[in-house]
């Protein structure tokens, strides 16, 4: 690699990327995301590699690494191009076939596409229900990039957006710009980017900081390391553009430990675009300077809190601050920082190469653009999903997700994570944007999305939101300390069978106090989930407190498993899947639950064949049962 | 990389001592010095300037040759009795180069003329801290470390003592006298193998525990002694040691002279460190949102009764942890967990008994490997 001094080579080198490209017949891309290597994607691109090797192909294919399609669920994902054939769930037994039939002879190997419900077939991604309702912008062409390498990005037309604003449009230009896009903080508030970049800029001081925010604490949710695992380079692009923006020439890019792909691919990136003078000292000869820095996260939620973050990147413990000044104004060692949202840089590139109108065409009347989501739980197709803004609940769950799992009773969505409620099915038709959902009692969050049926319990969903911000409330002020922990209290006895009559009413207090008190964001949005599902599902706290049941049958020490005499033929697959041995019989012979020793984990349950259907949920604690440590 | 954020200081040990009669120099080498991140003192004359050496044990020392009282050259004799190691630099007026070349005799590492250019200032100091680092790892070399000594080796020491004491045994098996001189010898000899046996253990405790600051003092280099990396060097311990035992967090203090309560407090925030030993094999169950409405608390169970511990434990052979993780962004795929860097999804009974007894052989083929190693 050598460095590229002015516009004009970057230019060049782009020419001579895509020539090489067009010579290239067919290509066959892989997705080695985290979420397809755990579907076994690289045994799957090992085989297919060894397999063009013998059949004398590996000049006229191209086999490409490349990150994430989203439709993770179904992985691992091939893609062939130039026919655009999508094959879900490939693994390495398929690799001859997919060479032999698809590579060789133009041929579809059925079995490997998507099929709906109904039987029917879809062979390009364009096709399948997941992929049609979505408008792919940030996620569009995967297939060309390998996140290992910038030339493919380069190749693409990367880094235009970046020599654009350098010698084309200029620094308050691209403000500008930005501001009058409206691209609003994907991270969770929708504060708009342009505002707070221009307060940035125009901060007394010479020394900024520019920062990624890639501390995807909330639980439920992975756009962020989608994003960073299928190209870590239009995030970069998008924060050098950023310094350059702001006046700062000192950039970070703060990435949690928990995924350890994205660090190393951004890390790789970096080391490419510092190769390619990208980043460094006289950016293409433009005079510009920025240079960057990785920082790791160590695993704390309200570390990707502005303040917080920041004083980690300091060195010291990662605690948000009272921010009587902005950290736009005061953040790093006390100088003027701006820090954004990984998808929030990812929009910068596409926004300068687009134009503000393209931008603005997208969207709602408050909230423009695309959104990705990552639509879990229990929904039938799983993923990760972008959309305009302004699509309905209904529309992403019903027709991009394809309904819920098994046929089930849809009953609420939860958005926004820990800061964000749930919706039930009489908001189906809310319109998803920032500014719809806050009012709905909810939030937009980093796009957290997460779907529950009828077996999902409500009160236990809420304590398990309270649970994991008590665990990580930083404990500096009291509101949110002591007031997340005597909930999570509160909601424990209730779960369990201990719940009294005004236990909803305290904790209703609770949470305004908690809201109006605490010190950041974490604590003031803390009582979302919980009021959301009071007000939305009352009566199965009413049915936990004063009966002691769990409607849904989900809250284990207020229920048991047990089998069904007459239905269980003792085939022996549930006494098999116990761990803890609390299945007895022997063959061909009734089995019984030992409750004694049953842990309730639902293994049982899970195996137990669908003719049988012998093992079931009985509401109530079973005589003699050890109460499970709560 | 040069970054525009300030570096801080190099932890306690000042790098640079300068000894100068003429104020402007002095200040002036100070604060070029101290603006670069080193820690430099000032000395007006040669006894003040001898006395501070003593006390600060600098690196490098930068010296003018002419001064009242004792001269420069006098406190270039002495440096090697303080400390072998100090790098000796000479700052010299211009046209007394000859005594420039007769410091670079006495043994001078560099010289600077008057007047002081910054960039070359720097650079012979720069190169002075290096080959002063270079000359300590030579003498840590250079030292055999205790484990190697020559020495016959211990079968050798068993045979030759079972040789010696069958000679006597047959001596003392009909001399009553020596019988009682033989017991005295055997209980003698089973105290010292006793205390040998200790003292091996001694060795292997140092031998561990020097390996462990080494290892700090690698990453706490690699991270360029910054005190804003601390949580970046937590975290190379961390991945390096499974945990953070007291003794680098300790040695992380005395290199970066950051104070051992805020080096604790971090440790203790962050999900990612561990104050106790940890399995060979990390087991994290992820406990997303996406995961708990797919049973990842049923899936816990499962996995805890499998492996006979709750979690947040360790199993009492070592081998594995079990661990709660927020989420893993893997939530297409719910419930998942990972084993150290591998996923895996939720499987049968069998299936999730087989993925972990073939962790637990693993652990065992490698200790086997280990053994075999001479």
């Amino acid at each position: 690699m050598t460095k590229l001094s002015t516009l004009a080579a970057l230019a060049e080198l782009r020419q001579q990327l895509a020539a090489a490209r067009s010579a290239i017949r067919q290509s066959v891309a892989i997705c080695s995301s985290t979420g397809c290597t755990l579907n076994k994607s690289n045994a799957c691109s090992q085989a297919i590699a060894s397999e063009l090797a013998e059949k004398g192909l590996e000049g006229e294919v191209e086999l490409r690494r490349t990150g994430c399609y989203g439709f993770c669920e179904r992985g691992p994902v091939v893609f062939i191009q130039p026919q655009n054939i999508c094959y879900l769930g490939v693994q390495a037994k398929d690799a001859a076939e997919v060479v032999e039939k698809t590579l060789r002879k133009g041929q579809v190997v059925e079995r490997l596409l998507f099929k709906d419900e109904s039987g029917r077939r879809y062979k390009t991604l364009g096709e399948i229900p997941f992929y049609k309702g979505q408008k792919r912008v940030l996620l569009q062409s995967s297939a060309l990039i390998d996140p290992k390498r910038i030339d493919d990005y380069i190749a693409i037309g990367g880094y235009s957006a970046l020599t654009k604003a350098l010698f084309e449009l200029g620094p308050e230009k691209v403000v500008d710009w930005i501001k009058r896009a409206d691209l609003r903080g994907r991270g969770g508030g929708g504060f708009p980017a342009g505002v707070k970049w221009e307060t940035t800029r125009n901060a007394p001081g010479d020394v900024k900081y520019v920062i990624v925010n890639g501390d995807e604490g909330d639980p439920g949710a992975y756009m962020d390391r989608s994003l960073l695992e299928r190209n870590p380079h239009s995030i970069l692009e998008g924060l050098i553009i950023g310094g350059y923006a702001i006046g700062a020439h000192q950039g970070f890019v703060y990435v949690r430990q928990e995924y350890p792909l994205a660090v190393e691919y951004m890390r790789l990136a970096l080391e490419q675009a510092r190769e390619y003078g990208l980043v460094g000292t006289d950016i293409l000869g433009s005079g510009f300077d920025f240079d960057v820095a990785i920082h790791r996260g160590a695993g704390a939620f309200v570390s990707g809190e502005s303040s917080a973050l920041m004083s980690a990147i300091e060195g010291r413990v990662g605690q948000p601050r009272p921010k009587y000044i902005r950290t736009s104004v005061s953040g790093i060692w006390e100088k003027p920082s701006n820090l954004n949202n990984v998808e929030t840089w990812a929009n910068v590139p596409l926004i300068i190469n687009n134009g503000v109108d393209w931008f603005r065409s997208m969207g709602t009347e408050g909230s423009k653009g695309t959104k990705v989501f990552s639509l879990v739980g229990k929904v039938r197709n799983t993923g990760l999903v972008e959309v305009p803004m302004g699509i309905t609940l209904r529309e992403m769950i019903f027709d991009i997700g394809g309904g819920v799992l098994n046929g089930r009773k849809f009953k609420a969505v939860q958005t926004g994570g820990p800061s964000g409620g749930f919706l039930p099915e009489s908001h189906l038709d809310l319109k998803v944007d920032f500014d719809e959902l806050t009012q709905a009692g909810s939030m937009m969050g980093s796009g957290g999305m997460v779907v529950m049926d009828e077996d999902n319990c409500m009160v236990d969903a809420a304590r398990f939101y309270v649970n994991f911000l008590a665990h990580e409330s930083c404990g500096q002020c009291v509101p949110c300390r002591e007031g997340l922990r005597q909930m999570l209290h509160i909601l424990d006895n209730i779960v369990s069978g201990r719940g009294q009559e005004g236990n909803i009413e305290l904790l209703e207090e609770l949470c305004e106090f908690i809201e109006v008190a605490s010190l950041c964001a974490l604590g003031t949005s803390a009582a979302n989930p919980v009021m959301s599902a009071m007000k939305h599902f009352r009566d199965e706290f009413e049915a936990h407190i004063r009966f002691k049941q769990c409607p849904a049958l989900s809250c284990p020490d207020l229920l048991h498993y047990r089998i069904e005499p007459d239905r269980c033929p003792g085939c022996q697959l549930c006494r098999k899947e116990c761990p803890t041995e609390a299945v007895l019989g022997k063959a061909k012979a009734v089995h019984v639950i030992d409750q004694s020793k049953c842990i309730k984990c639902g293994n049982c349950l899970r195996v137990c064949p669908e003719k049988f259907l012998a093992v079931i949920k009985v509401p109530g604690a079973a005589v003699g049962q050890a109460a499970s440590a709560a | 990389m040069a970054s525009t954020y300030p570096q801080p200081s190099h932890g306690a040990r000042v790098d640079v001592v300068v000894i100068d009669d003429e104020d402007s120099i002095r200040e002036g080498c100070r604060q070029t010095l101290e603006s670069e991140g080193y820690r430099a003192l000032v000395a007006a004359d040669g006894a003040e300037g001898l006395d501070l050496v003593k006390r600060a044990r600098p690196r490098v020392v930068l010296l003018d040759l002419r001064m009242p009282g004792i001269s420069g050259v006098e406190v270039l004799e002495k440096l090697p009795g303080i400390d072998p190691r100090i790098i000796p630099i000479i700052i010299t007026g211009y046209g007394t180069i000859d005594s420039a070349v007769q410091a670079m005799k006495l043994g001078a590492f560099d010289f600077l003329t008057k007047p002081l250019d910054i960039d070359q200032l720097l650079g012979v100091v720069d190169r002075g801290l290096r080959k002063y680092e270079a000359l300590v790892s030579e003498t840590a070399v250079a030292k055999p470390p205790p484990m190697e000594a020559p020495k016959p080796s211990e079968p050798d020491i068993l045979l030759k003592g079972l040789e010696t004491l069958g000679q006597y045994y047959s001596l003392g098996l009909q001399d009553h006298t020596l019988a009682g001189e033989l017991r005295a010898l055997e209980a003698e000899a089973q105290y010292h193998s006793k205390v040998l046996g200790q003292i091996r253990e001694k060795e292997k405790a140092i031998a561990d525990l020097l390996a462990d600051l080494r290892l700090v003092d690698e990453i706490v280099e690699r991270h360029g002694f910054r005190k804003s990396a601390l949580i970046q060097i937590l975290l190379d311990i961390q991945s390096q040691k499974n945990w953070l035992p007291r003794h680098t967090l300790l040695w992380v203090w005395r290199r970066l002279n950051i104070p051992l309560a805020l080096i604790y407090q971090v440790a203790q925030f962050y999900e990612a460190f561990s104050l106790e030993p940890q399995g060979r094999h990390i087991v994290q169950v992820c406990m997303g949102t996406a995961c708990h409405v797919q049973k990842a608390p049923e899936f816990l169970a499962t996995i805890s009764a499998v492996l006979g511990i709750k979690p947040g434990q360790t199993d009492s052979k070592l081998l594995f942890t079990l661990k709660t993780a927020h989420c893993f962004g893997c939530c297409a795929l719910a419930p998942v967990m990972r084993i150290d860097e591998t996923y895996h999804r939720n499987q049968s009974l069998k299936q999730l008994k087989a993925i972990f007894s073939s962790c637990a052989s693993e652990q065992a083929s490698h200790k086997e490997s280990e053994q075999v190693r001479p």
